[in-house]
């Protein structure tokens, strides 16, 4: 009968924080790591942007908006930026197109099946990217496999390294992981059950797949698309290997600028547009959330 | 119709000329387990049938073949004079109801009664019209520019007839469309389908595992157990006559004794000796529902003998009250029997320890055989 006198465990000691005040001690950490690592750079890069570029790679500091105006003024970087930005949304299209179907396909399995076709799915990440396009670049070279099959079947041989289509190709088979955990984590809103109504109501496959299936899948299409445009946008070791110093684009410019040219104010310059193209793409993809809603 | 007979090749065809819906020899087997073994069913016009059984009884997937959700592993399916078993689920023109109600969550109400019509291509006038008449029907018609999300449970449901309804299906299909809704919902919606399937005569069949559905709401009730048919008969029927002991423990409570018939119209319950109807032998089950029989007390018990009762002493060994009913749990020489009683604003209940007598007819006593 002691056992009802028995108090209660003493309490743990306790900081004397409020709820609030245990917030913001929580977030402190991940709030200092990003305004050190990323925050102050971005500033950092922002304040480089209106320096002036001296010759020979020096930096003075001013404020000049030269380097702005100058890109918007050089048709080489209008055509740049404009060629990012439909390669990259190439890029994008392609990636959805042939990750849809798989991604549909695995949301379908179940059991064990499943769990072996995700690994399957993700296991290209566990190579990095330089050495998957080094595979491409076999792939795809003059005497490749897939060039020469094509000639040997009468065709006029293509060109598929060097170009536009080789760092399309290379990044589409790249980011395709990405793009199909993103579409996965997106279906959840497709039930079996609504698929079995819309065609108990008449609709064929085609028909139940356009109205019923594509439209309830939007939301993993809009994340994976904007994660594989961002990705596509900031990626350049692909296409400065299958470019080939042939395909220019935004990223690759910046390396050239930063490390080659030493233009440091020009590749902080076209660093803030690239910033500011993801800042687009956000605001794209919020609507397409806020309309489906 | 004559010729009809002759070009189904089947005899039951001319039979009954208003069977809508009919299931000969339906087969599903995965690998090595058989869920619906050789199915035949009888579906006439305007009826409304209940695939009653407890799960993994084969209902659902009887009605997903009907519905060409499932493609059958044998048998036929034949709709009027049509034999459907290869159609796709998209052209057999069946209103399906769901369980999850399974609404299109990115469509308004009325786009989702207004999908199956567009679907057929009806004309749009049409379309509105039709559409807003399937609300009203279901008394949903100020609802019908919401998100299905913003519905309750039942309005949903609600939704999800209009849905199927609204493009006049042949035949009516639904997968427990009840059991996601509480307990007063769930008679309202019993009602209210049963009002709309008789109002419009359409042909439906119902599955649940609740007996009190099957037997409130539907024309006949088909009993499956294990993939097979147990019974076919109207409530009644199975209620009062169940053909097999699962059919008399499935549908409704029941009481189980077991004993050894001597052919007399008397069977040896270890000790005792119960009376049953006709003159049965050797090992049987015994069956009496709990509401059947009466609680005496014990000193009472004489007067209500006589040759139409049985009448049984023991010692009560626990009273519940139910808000509606007593249960009472009597111990007769070992074996439990659960009597029910209509509770009197709590008045009456005996004490548990108190010896007691129960009684009930003669009639009132099933009686199966038993192997070994």
């Amino acid at each position: 009968m002691t056992a009802i006198t028995a108090s209660a465990p003493p309490a743990a000691p306790r900081l004397a924080l409020g709820r609030t005040g245990t917030a913001i001690a929580l977030l402190l950490p991940i709030a200092l790591i990003n305004a050190i690592g990323f925050i102050l750079p971005v500033l950092n890069l922002l304040r480089m942007s209106f320096n002036e570029a001296l010759a020979g790679g020096g930096v003075r500091e001013t404020v000049t908006f030269e380097n702005w105006t100058g890109l918007f003024g050089d048709s080489f970087y209008v055509e740049l930026i404009l060629n990012s930005i439909t390669v990259s949304l190439s890029i994008t299209l392609a990636t959805l197109v042939v990750s849809y179907p798989i991604a549909l396909y695995l949301h379908r399995s179940t059991g064990r099946w499943r769990t072996f076709l995700t690994v399957l799915v993700i296991s290209p990440l566990l190579t990095s990217a330089v050495v998957r396009t080094y595979g491409w670049i076999a792939l795809l070279a003059d005497q490749g496999p897939i060039v020469s099959g094509i000639a040997a079947l009468g065709f006029a041989p293509p060109r598929l390294m060097f170009n536009t289509t080789g760092v399309i190709i290379g990044l589409t088979e790249i980011l395709m992981p990405y793009m199909i955990l993103s579409l996965l984590a997106g279906f959840g809103r497709l039930d079996p059950r609504v698929e079995e109504a819309a065609m108990s109501l008449g609709a064929p496959p085609i028909k139940t797949f356009w109205r019923v299936i594509l439209p309830l899948t939007v939301p993993g299409i809009a994340l994976g698309c904007l994660l594989c445009f961002v990705l596509a946008v900031s990626s350049f070791i692909t296409p400065k290997l299958l470019g080939g110093g042939r395909v220019f684009l935004l990223a690759t410019e910046i390396y050239d600028q930063a490390i080659v040219t030493l233009n440091w104010p020009l590749a902080a310059t076209l660093s803030m547009l690239v910033l500011i193209i993801f800042g687009a793409a956000l605001a794209v993809y919020a609507r397409i959330l806020r309309a489906i809603d | 119709m004559m010729h009809q007979t002759i070009l189904s090749g089947s005899p039951t065809v001319s039979d009954d000329r208003d069977v809508h819906l009919r299931l000969d020899g339906l087969t599903k087997t995965y690998g090595n387990s058989v869920a619906v073994s050789a199915l035949d069913l009888s579906v006439p016009k305007g009826e409304l049938v209940a695939l009653l059984g407890p799960s993994g009884c084969g209902k659902t997937t009887t009605l997903r073949m009907v519905a060409g959700l499932i493609q059958p592993t044998g048998g036929r399916i034949v709709v009027g004079s049509n034999d459907i078993t290869a159609m796709p689920t998209y052209r057999r023109d069946m209103g399906l109801v769901f369980q999850s109600y399974a609404l299109f969550p990115h469509m308004t109400v009325a786009k989702n009664v207004a999908f199956g019509l567009e679907m057929r291509s009806v004309p749009k006038a049409e379309i509105e019209r039709r559409v807003k008449e399937a609300l009203a029907m279901v008394r949903l018609e100020a609802l019908a520019e919401r998100k299905p999300r913003e519905l309750s449970g039942g309005q949903q449901q609600r939704v999800a007839l209009a849905r199927a309804l609204v493009i006049r299906p042949s035949i009516l299909l639904l997968d427990e469309p009840l059991s996601n809704l509480d307990a007063k919902l769930r008679d309202e919606m019993r009602n209210e389908i049963r009002d709309i399937q008789q109002s419009l005569g359409i042909t439906a069949v119902f599955v649940t595992h609740d007996q009190v559905e099957a037997l409130s709401m539907c024309d006949k009730v088909v009993v499956m157990r294990a993939g097979k048919l147990e019974q076919v008969g109207t409530p009644i029927d199975v209620y009062e006559h169940p053909a097999t002991p699962f059919v008399a423990s499935f549908v409704g409570r029941t009481n189980r004794l077991e004993g050894r018939a001597r052919g007399d119209g008397t069977v040896d319950v270890g000790p005792m000796s119960v009376r049953v109807p006709g003159r049965p032998g050797g090992n049987v089950e015994i069956m009496v529902r709990p509401h059947r029989i009466r609680l005496l007390d014990a000193d009472a018990a004489q007067g209500a003998s006589g040759e139409g009762t049985n009448l049984l002493s023991g010692r009560l060994t626990r009273v519940t009250f139910v808000g509606d009913l007593l249960q009472y749990q009597v111990d007769v020489g070992g074996t439990e029997i659960v009597v029910e009683a209509a509770s009197d604003h709590g008045r009456g209940i005996r004490s548990v320890g108190s010896p007691v007598a129960l009684a009930w007819r003669v009639e009132d006593t099933m009686v199966f055989g038993r192997s070994a």
